[in-house]
């Protein structure tokens, strides 16, 4: 027990260390609100970039960055910052709001087919939480699942005997489902396979050379899906199956 | 018609032969009068004969005239007696600088590689005692003689300013009097030059209104005959050059004979039937002090306008639908330098598409000074719907009158823009019903909360927590297995089997014991019952099942500080089935139902405390 005390401290301490936010990035954060809220638009984007620009990031943050960007009409960066802040933040209604309005103003409206319904059920359970979420979840799954596992095995409380099994069998089976379910995350926050055009007209090419063909115009705003990279040219997915290679400079990555 | 083409082949012959024997150029100066004033003007004129195409005249250069107007040029053909004479007659009106005698230097004409001069010409400049008579009134006590006596110089021509000191930009009016007796008509030949000015000629009215006026003990009529309204651009002396009126000036008859006398001079000095001449007068040159604007407290928004003024704004529609065009006017309008206004852009917020103003300048001259108005209009087209804030706008200006700078503005708009149908219906092509009904809408606001930043394209798994934890439960998994493992092999005896084992064990044989109560219950049944329960205390207590009865179980329960009343239980209950056992007649009374169930109990109270 003494054990488990020591721990719960030495977690705590640590969960508190990490999630303490640095006093500057904060005074930057109000700042960028401040000048939102004065609408002086450039200022506002110019403290939110910086905050980005020293490492961090945060849901509100891109969120906020991205009405800025919207503001000044430059609805590229704005679609960028929105689903930026959707990957951190999914399930928040703001975002999905203002980025489903900022989309209006996409000239190339390609509408991606509505998702099987048991997928998109799935996609919302994943949503429920973010990663943290689901990474706590997973945590004290496991927890339970060794411990009960562990007090089944080797200590012989003869009232429990029976409800421990269940339990850690449970526990057991939930926490490997949570761990596909964070490793999905995963997967999605930090290897982002799509991006947005920020430039206004970007013709996509057949090859990744200026002067190839010409295959089609993709416009500000627009989202796909990124196919391969290299240095300087990123070959693209348009949601409807069309492909081609525009220069890296004219998009950016979610 | 053919007698025309004759005719012209003649001339043409004649001019020829002319040409051929001719080719003597004769040029010659002249001037009206030899005799002058000093303010008098004079004319000088060249004449050039014997040629037919004559030779460019330059001007007269005399550092003691001054050009005043010219060149006119005559040309005349004589033809006397067959012989053909041309002659051109180029003159200019020239005025002396001062007194003296003056000689205006011979001018120089080159024709077909020669140069021809004319005589120089001397002239001989009075002081004249009506000489201020074109710019000032005439000294007092000196009463001109000649205009008394009815000469022709009594007209005089008077500039007035209404002052000599004036700011930059500030309106002066010029009025350009002439003061005469008897003139019949008279003609401007020259406005006055300004250099340094913006100048305006306001209109005057073809009849000028006549006054009289006296001056110096002198009646004069007096008539305002032409006004100009200057507005300095420099800073600084600046001069406003003398304007040259030409008058017909009515020459009261010089023979007085002695009907003049009879019928009183009356009759005869009617200007109907008296002679004319021309006497050309001009205004003296008015220096004028112009002044920088103050420094002290000129507004940012000056812009150089100077005079009085107001500004009114105008707008078309109040509420308008998104992408149609808005009418924004503003109009400033007074008395000033009109023509120097230029406004500041409306400060309009970038929804808002602003096209080039379109710039009105309206100015009007007829009522004695500048006025006039400015007007700018602008297109603007909202892009955006909701509440359109149109700005006030402020316009600076510099009154000389009371020497400040004030400043106006007009009063701001709202124009509310509601969202156009026509956009609507041609951008929900391809929307969704959800996506039409957002078309209105506006983006959410921020989120003012941050709850917590992470390094970007950190995930939780980067987090130390997420690791000590789960490092934990596997350290616990690992412990529990480990720990297992080393108590089995500790305890590899029959014991620890025998504990692990004795519910399983005495289940299942109570449950075989079950079934003889559904069925048939024999002799055996007791004996099993007792076993079942001896056997579930022995393997849990590892005791060795052989000798072991009620009074050693007694025994051993009590040494393990059981609960005395259900070790009674127990005890009693393995009694009693050792009497149905040992004694016979017992079983019939038995019920084996209960005793099963009274033996479920105790084992299962006893695996809560063994």
């Amino acid at each position: 027990m003494n054990l488990l005390r020591t721990l719960v401290l030495i977690i705590s301490l640590t969960v508190g260390l990490l999630a303490e936010n640095p006093a500057e990035l904060d005074s930057l954060f109000e700042q960028g609100n401040r000048a939102y809220q004065e609408e002086n638009y450039p200022e506002a984007i110019r403290f939110y970039e910086s905050i980005i620009a020293r490492g961090y990031e945060s849901g509100p943050l891109y969120f906020n960055l991205g009405n800025a960007y919207y503001r000044v009409n430059n609805i590229g960066h704005a679609i960028l910052n929105y689903e930026r802040a959707a990957r951190l933040i999914p399930n928040d209604p703001n975002v999905a709001f203002n980025l489903q309005l900022a989309n209006l103003s996409v000239k190339d409206r390609v509408e991606a087919p509505p998702p099987f319904f048991l997928f998109r059920w799935y996609q919302n359970f994943l949503n429920l939480l973010n990663m943290r979420g689901w990474a706590v979840i997973f945590s004290v799954l496991l927890l339970i699942a060794t411990g009960s596992f562990a007090v089944w095995l080797n200590l012989d409380v003869r009232r429990l005997r029976h409800g421990l099994k269940s339990l850690f069998i449970s526990s057991g089976v939930l926490s490997v489902i949570v761990a596909l379910i964070l490793f999905q995350q995963y997967r999605t926050q930090t290897a982002s396979h799509f991006g947005i055009v920020l430039s206004e007209a970007v013709s996509s090419l057949s090859a990744p050379q200026a002067g190839s063909t010409e295959l089609f115009i993709v416009h500000e705003g627009t989202k796909f899906k990124i196919l391969d990279a290299d240095e300087n040219w990123i070959k693209i997915e348009l949601i409807d199956g069309k492909q081609g290679w525009v220069p890296g400079t004219d998009v950016a990555k979610i | 018609m053919n007698r025309l083409k004759i005719f012209s082949w003649l001339f043409f012959l004649q001019l020829f032969c002319l040409n051929a024997h001719g080719q003597d150029l004769r040029v010659s100066a002249s001037v009206n009068k030899n005799n002058i004033t000093d303010k008098d003007v004079l004319i000088f004129s060249v004449t050039i004969e014997g040629v037919r195409d004559f030779p460019e005249v330059p001007p007269p250069e005399s550092p003691d005239f001054v050009l005043i107007s010219g060149p006119s040029q005559s040309s005349s053909i004589q033809i006397i007696n067959g012989q053909m004479n041309a002659s051109k007659t180029v003159s200019w009106q020239i005025a002396p600088t001062r007194t003296g005698q003056l000689t205006i230097n011979p001018i120089s004409i080159k024709y077909r590689g020669k140069i021809y001069s004319t005589e120089p010409v001397h002239v001989n400049v009075t002081t004249s005692a009506s000489s201020q008579s074109r710019s000032t009134p005439p000294p007092s006590g000196t009463p001109d003689k000649q205009a008394t006596t009815g000469g022709s110089e009594e007209v005089f021509l008077k500039a007035v300013v209404p002052k000599t000191t004036v700011y930059k930009g500030e309106e002066l009016i010029v009025s350009f009097d002439l003061y005469f007796k008897n003139v019949r008509t008279f003609g401007r030949k020259k406005l006055p030059d300004a250099q340094g000015f913006w100048r305006e000629e306001l209109e005057a009215p073809t009849q000028p209104a006549i006054t009289n006026e006296t001056v110096d003990g002198i009646a004069y009529r007096k008539a305002t005959i032409q006004q100009i309204a200057l507005f300095a651009t420099t800073t600084g002396e600046l001069t406003i050059d003398p304007m040259v009126v030409d008058c017909e000036v009515i020459q009261p008859s010089q023979r007085r004979s002695i009907f003049d006398d009879f019928f009183g001079g009356s009759f005869f000095d009617d200007p109907m039937f008296s002679k004319t001449k021309i006497v050309t007068v001009q205004s003296a040159p008015i220096k004028i002090r112009v002044k920088p604007l103050p420094e002290s407290g000129q507004p940012t928004s000056f812009n150089g306008a100077v005079g009085q003024f107001k500004i009114e704004s105008k707008i078309d529609t109040l509420q308008i639908k998104q992408d149609q065009a808005l009418t924004l006017q503003y109009k400033i309008s007074g008395n000033g330098n009109i023509n120097s206004i230029k406004l500041p852009p409306p400060d309009l917020p970038n929804s808002v598409e602003v096209f080039d103003p379109k710039i009105e300048k309206k100015i009007d001259k007829s009522s004695g000074s500048v006025r006039g108005s400015v007007t700018y209009e602008y297109v603007l087209i909202p892009r955006r719907q909701g509440l359109l804030t149109i700005p006030a706008l402020w316009f600076s200006y510099f009154d000389p009158q009371t020497e400040t700078y004030r400043t106006i503005s007009t009063s701001s708009f709202k124009v509310k823009v509601v969202g156009s149908e026509d956009l609507l219906s041609g951008r929900s092509v391809g929307l969704s019903k959800t996506e039409v009904s957002l078309l209105g809408q506006d983006i959410r606001f921020i989120m003012r909360e941050n709850p917590t930043w992470r390094k970007s394209g950190q995930t939780v798994f980067s987090e130390f927590w997420f690791w000590l934890i789960n490092g934990f439960s596997m350290l616990v998994l690992i412990g529990a297995i480990t720990l297992r493992w080393w108590t089995e092999k500790m305890e590899s005896n029959l014991n620890f089997a025998r504990r692990r084992q004795a519910w399983s064990k005495c289940q299942s044989r109570l449950r075989v014991l079950q079934k003889m109560v559904d069925s048939a219950v024999d002799e055996d049944f007791y004996a099993q019952l007792s076993q079942a329960v001896i056997g579930y205390i022995a393997d849990r207590l590892g005791l060795p099942l052989a000798g072991l009865g009620p009074k050693e179980i007694e025994q051993e329960l009590s040494r393990r500080a059981i609960d005395s009343e259900l070790a009674t239980k127990t005890v009693k209950l393995l009694e009693k089935l050792d009497e149905i056992r040992f004694l016979p007649g017992m079983t019939a009374k038995q019920d084996p139902k209960e005793l099963l169930s009274a033996s479920r109990e105790i084992v299962s109270a006893l695996s809560k405390v063994i």
